[in-house]
């Protein structure tokens, strides 16, 4: 059950954080297409690197009190 | 065989113990008895199939004394070593629970306890037996648990035995680490309450041995990353200064390592960024640059990168991660730029951010390591005070032999200038012995054969010879030490909102960065034209927005938050330890600044406990003609009264012979034959049966009694020669304590059995102004809940068994140290020395200590709220030139936090504890 729950977590959390980087993708790559003076596409990559650490550790602070809740029903 | 507990009115003294206990024994199945009249009670062991309780009470009855209701007479408790709810499953939902309980005084507790549990939903039946303290349980596990049950019982006013353990918990480094040890012992199955803390390393666990051993309990605190060990009593201190002095020089190496790298990198980086033409070249080199930062992440930086992997593998988040994601990130985007072409806006590195950083973060944390010793330095001083060796008798000599091996009843020897090793009572000798390490007492206090002196206290002056009574764990210093520690392990309420707030930062602060990077990134970078603003040559929105992210990260400081509550319970708790005032907790603190009432036990605690002469009236003769009949008649008799003639007498320089045909006569007086004639001493009632007119001296006679004596008539050959009056005499400094307590604002009480007469003479004495008086010892806590139902606030100063109830019951209980052991375990303060001016005084440290909780938290949160906006750039577009904190600037504040809230605290030990 614990383990399941870990396994479960680690999921929710990945795909909250690809999510968020998805999100910060499109955005950043909006702003590159319409200020290409300002934003470079090496600040797309580099941010989303950033992005996805901090929902990772941000996801996974928050989805195990979720999904252990959920499984005690 | 049965064993009860008979309570008797009208015991007075030894006489009166030894007249009932007799009468008890005539019995024929009584098999053993034994009374006193202090408590009011007579114990009995009898056989039921020989006689019965009734037979037992008509024989007491009969002796002249009067045995209160049947309902009263309580079994004796029965004391059984284990302490632990044992759980044992039925049928699957249905389970049956034991639990031990502790603080019922009646039968009637008993049912009190029955009735809330039977209320609870899920309860099938609960029942309590008071003999074997015990509450039987059967209840549906799907509806309640035994966490439950025990909030039941504890909320009714009752306590539950617990298996607890406390441990030793190494590798914290911050409040965050405790909350999450604490998360994860609650979370373990058979651990029913976890309290961590982390100023004191410990953790203090309740848990049930059927489910979960002590060695598990530690394997759960290694899981999540830290060190945990049985704390041992032995040489304690000695360990735990190791331990420390271990950290301080970690700590030390790191801050050297890191200082002495910080130093170049930062001149290297910040000269090529700037344009420094006073920093040589060859530190501006990217490459060198790269080599110095790299050391000083894996060395003095590795410790935060450690703890957030162990954390992280258990999913558990603290004050590492946050400096690890901090500084991670300001290396790995410099390692980038160095080794990859990421274009114009990614020339510059910023290893000296990452290196400064870790450089402030190591200088917080050796200087916590310095100033976090300091805080426990009470209970260090405290353990540093037991003798480490006694010299004891065998054979008629003397042989050293280490403390530990100390037996009860051991003769201990101990010479001028020697610790006393353990508690005993002196048989040998005349000293007198310095208590102030323990007692904060600074006189001498002079003991002679069969006085009490108590191990770790220093002997002056003479040599003593004592036997050992209390040894190892039961000494007076080692319960001095467990009460401190239990107490500085346990929370104050006002501490749930700093532990929500400290167990939800971290994600609180990696939110606001990550909504800081989504903010500079995408909105402020442009909106505020941050390229031409900034003027630092940088133009990448990433690296911006990551700086800014980075310093919130690093300015955010849970440990200011964690620390606030924990660190001055610490300091004050230890202060009233140095001061004989043992305060168990936090939530007194809090319970403490609410009194408005304090209520005083009369016998014992206001005044002596034992009866003075106080008159002497002569009719014909001289007062000490009277004074040395009344103490010939009384020479033989052990009544408390007499003695105090006696030794009245005695301290006039009047010589007592002895009498001849010496009589008590029970609840009434004493007849003598000296000199061939009849001397009586006794009550007016005595006089009258002999035939004796005592009119013209009734009025004197009850004067004396309202001014609360105990007057006595004296007579000579049926001629009565005057009066004699004793009283239970004021403690010096009884006027003195009610004086400051009114002072501080407080209304003044006084409980008593006396009559109304006497109490209030007593009461105008101290300068009382509201007397409970004739109330009888079990209706003592009923009389607190009378006055708490007024909506005062009570706190009950007492000593006795009798006032347990009444200690329990007041929102503070405050016993007095020369107490029972009942009383101090009811209470919530004890006062070491025998001085109820100490009252005041440890109102006064748990205000103290209360005010430097609140400054505390005060400055913590002022210090994250305002931090942290600023971190977050809200100044950035109202400022010319515009302004941001630097990274290295937010690492150096956040260090700075958390040691200024140690330091705050520690400004308490100065103050003076003055009522």
């Amino acid at each position: 059950m614990e383990k399941k729950s870990g396994i479960y977590s680690l999921a929710a959390s990945i795909a909250t954080s690809i999510v968020i980087v998805l999100l910060f993708y499109i955005l950043a790559a909006g702003k590159v297409s319409t200020n290409p003076e300002m934003y470079k596409t090496i600040d797309i990559y580099a941010g989303m690197v950033y992005v996805f650490v901090l929902s990772m550790i941000v996801s996974a602070s928050i989805w195990p009190g979720i999904i252990e809740k959920k499984m005690k029903g | 065989m049965d064993d009860v507990i008979i309570k008797i009115k009208g015991m007075m003294c030894g006489h009166c113990e030894k007249t009932v206990t007799e009468a008890a024994k005539s019995v024929k199945g009584v098999t053993k008895a034994s009374s006193d009249f202090k408590k009011g009670e007579a114990k009995v062991s009898f056989d039921s199939s020989m006689t019965t309780l009734e037979t037992i009470k008509k024989a007491i009855t009969d002796a002249g004394y009067e045995v209160m209701d049947e309902d009263e007479a309580c079994p004796v408790p029965v004391k059984f070593p284990v302490s632990k709810p044992e759980v044992a499953v039925k049928e699957s939902g249905i389970k049956k629970s034991s639990i031990k309980i502790t603080g019922m005084t009646c039968a009637s507790c008993a049912q009190n306890i029955e009735k809330g549990l039977n209320k609870l939903d899920g309860v099938i039946k609960a029942s309590v037996n008071f003999s074997f303290e015990k509450a039987a349980v059967e209840y549906d596990s799907s509806k309640v648990g035994t966490a439950e049950l025990e909030n039941t019982i504890t909320s009714l006013g009752y306590g539950v035995a617990k298996n607890e353990v406390t441990l030793k918990v190494g590798l914290m480094h911050c409040a965050s680490c405790a909350l999450n040890i604490e998360t994860a012992l609650k979370k373990t199955k058979g651990i029913t309450s976890a309290n961590v803390s982390f100023p004191l390393e410990r953790a203090k666990i309740s848990y049930d041995p059927e489910q979960i051993s002590v060695q598990e309990i530690i394997k759960v605190i290694e899981n999540v990353g830290y060190s945990a060990s049985l704390k041992l009593g032995k040489s304690d201190a000695d360990r735990e200064q190791r331990a420390r002095d271990e950290e301080i020089k970690n700590q030390k190496i790191n801050l050297i390592i890191a200082l002495v790298l910080a130093i170049p990198i930062s001149l290297g980086d910040m000269g090529r960024n700037l344009g420094w033409a006073f920093v040589p070249d060859f530190l501006k080199n990217d490459y060198l640059l790269f080599i110095l930062a790299t050391i000083v992440m894996l060395f003095p930086g590795r410790q935060f990168f450690e703890g957030t992997y162990k954390g992280l593998k258990h999913g558990m988040t603290d004050m590492n991660l946050l400096i690890a994601t901090g500084t991670g990130a300001a290396y790995i985007i410099s390692v980038a730029a160095t080794f990859l072409d990421l274009g114009e806006a990614y020339k510059h590195t910023y290893y000296d951010t990452a290196a400064l950083l870790i450089m402030f973060i190591v200088l917080g944390r050796y200087l916590e390591a310095l100033t976090k010793g300091k805080t426990s330095e009470a209970i260090r001083k405290l353990m540093g005070l037991a003798a480490k060796t006694a010299r004891i008798m065998v054979n008629d000599e003397e042989k050293e032999i280490p403390v530990e091996d100390v037996k009860i009843n051991d003769i201990v020897v101990v010479r001028p200038g020697e610790k006393i090793p353990v508690d005993g009572k002196v048989v040998n000798g005349l000293t007198a012995v310095d208590e102030s390490m323990l007692t904060g007492e600074s006189i001498p206090v002079e003991k002679t054969v069969g006085a009490q002196v108590i191990g770790a206290t220093m002997n002056k002056t003479g040599m003593i010879q004592f036997t050992a009574t209390k040894v190892g764990s039961d000494t007076a210093l080692s319960q001095i030490i467990k009460l401190v520690e239990d107490a500085q392990t346990q929370k104050a309420p006002i501490q749930k909102l700093a532990d929500i707030v400290a167990g939800h930062f971290i994600l609180a602060v990696h939110v606001l960065a990550l909504v800081t990077f989504f903010f500079w990134f995408f909105i402020g970078f442009e909106k505020f034209n941050v390229p031409s603003t900034f003027g630092m040559g940088m133009v990448s929105p990433f690296l911006f927005s990551l700086l800014i992210s980075i310093t919130v990260l690093i300015i955010s400081c849970p440990c200011a938050v964690g620390l606030a509550t924990p660190i001055a319970i610490m300091v004050g708790t230890g202060k009233g330890a140095e001061n004989g005032i043992l305060i168990k907790g936090g939530e007194v603190l809090e319970k403490a600044q609410k009194l408005d009432t304090i209520v005083f036990d009369k016998t014992g605690t206001l005044t002596k406990g034992e009866p003075a002469l106080t008159d002497v009236i002569a009719v014909k003769s001289t007062e000490n003609e009277v004074l040395r009949l009344a103490a010939i008649a009384e020479k033989g008799s052990e009544h408390p009264l007499g003695e105090a003639i006696i030794k009245g007498a005695k301290a006039r320089g009047i010589d007592v012979p002895d009498a001849q045909g010496f009589k008590a006569i029970p609840g009434r007086g004493v007849e003598v034959e000296y000199g061939g004639k009849r001397v009586v001493i006794g009550t007016r009632k005595l006089m009258s049966e002999n035939g004796m007119d005592i009119t013209p001296l009734i009025g004197k006679l009850e004067e004396l009694e309202q001014n609360g004596k105990t007057a006595m008539f004296v007579a000579e050959n049926n001629e009565i020669a005057g009066i004699i009056a004793v009283a239970d005499t004021l403690k010096e400094n009884s006027k003195e304590a009610v004086a400051n307590l009114h002072k501080m604002g407080f209304s003044v009480a006084m409980i008593t059995g006396d009559n109304r007469r006497t109490a209030e003479a007593i009461a105008k004495q101290v300068g009382i102004d509201r007397v409970l008086s004739e109330v009888l010892p079990e209706d003592k806590a009923t009389e607190i809940k009378k006055l708490q139902a007024q909506g005062l606030k009570v706190a009950m100063v007492g000593d006795g068994i009798n006032d347990a109830p009444a200690l329990t019951q007041s929102d503070v209980g405050i016993a007095i140290g020369s107490g029972t052991d009942v009383a101090i375990e009811s209470a919530q303060i004890v006062l070491i020395k025998n001085d109820v001016r100490d009252v005041a005084k440890s109102i006064l440290l748990s205000k103290l200590t209360l005010n430097k909780i609140k400054q505390n938290l005060f400055w913590a949160f002022f210090y994250n709220s305002v931090g942290i906006p600023i971190a977050m750039g809200i100044l950035y577009p109202f400022t010319n030139p515009p302004y941001l904190i630097n990274p290295a600037l937010a690492a150096a504040a956040m260090a700075a936090s958390s040691v200024t809230v140690t330091l705050n605290t520690l400004l308490m030990k100065r103050i003076k504890l003055q009522e």
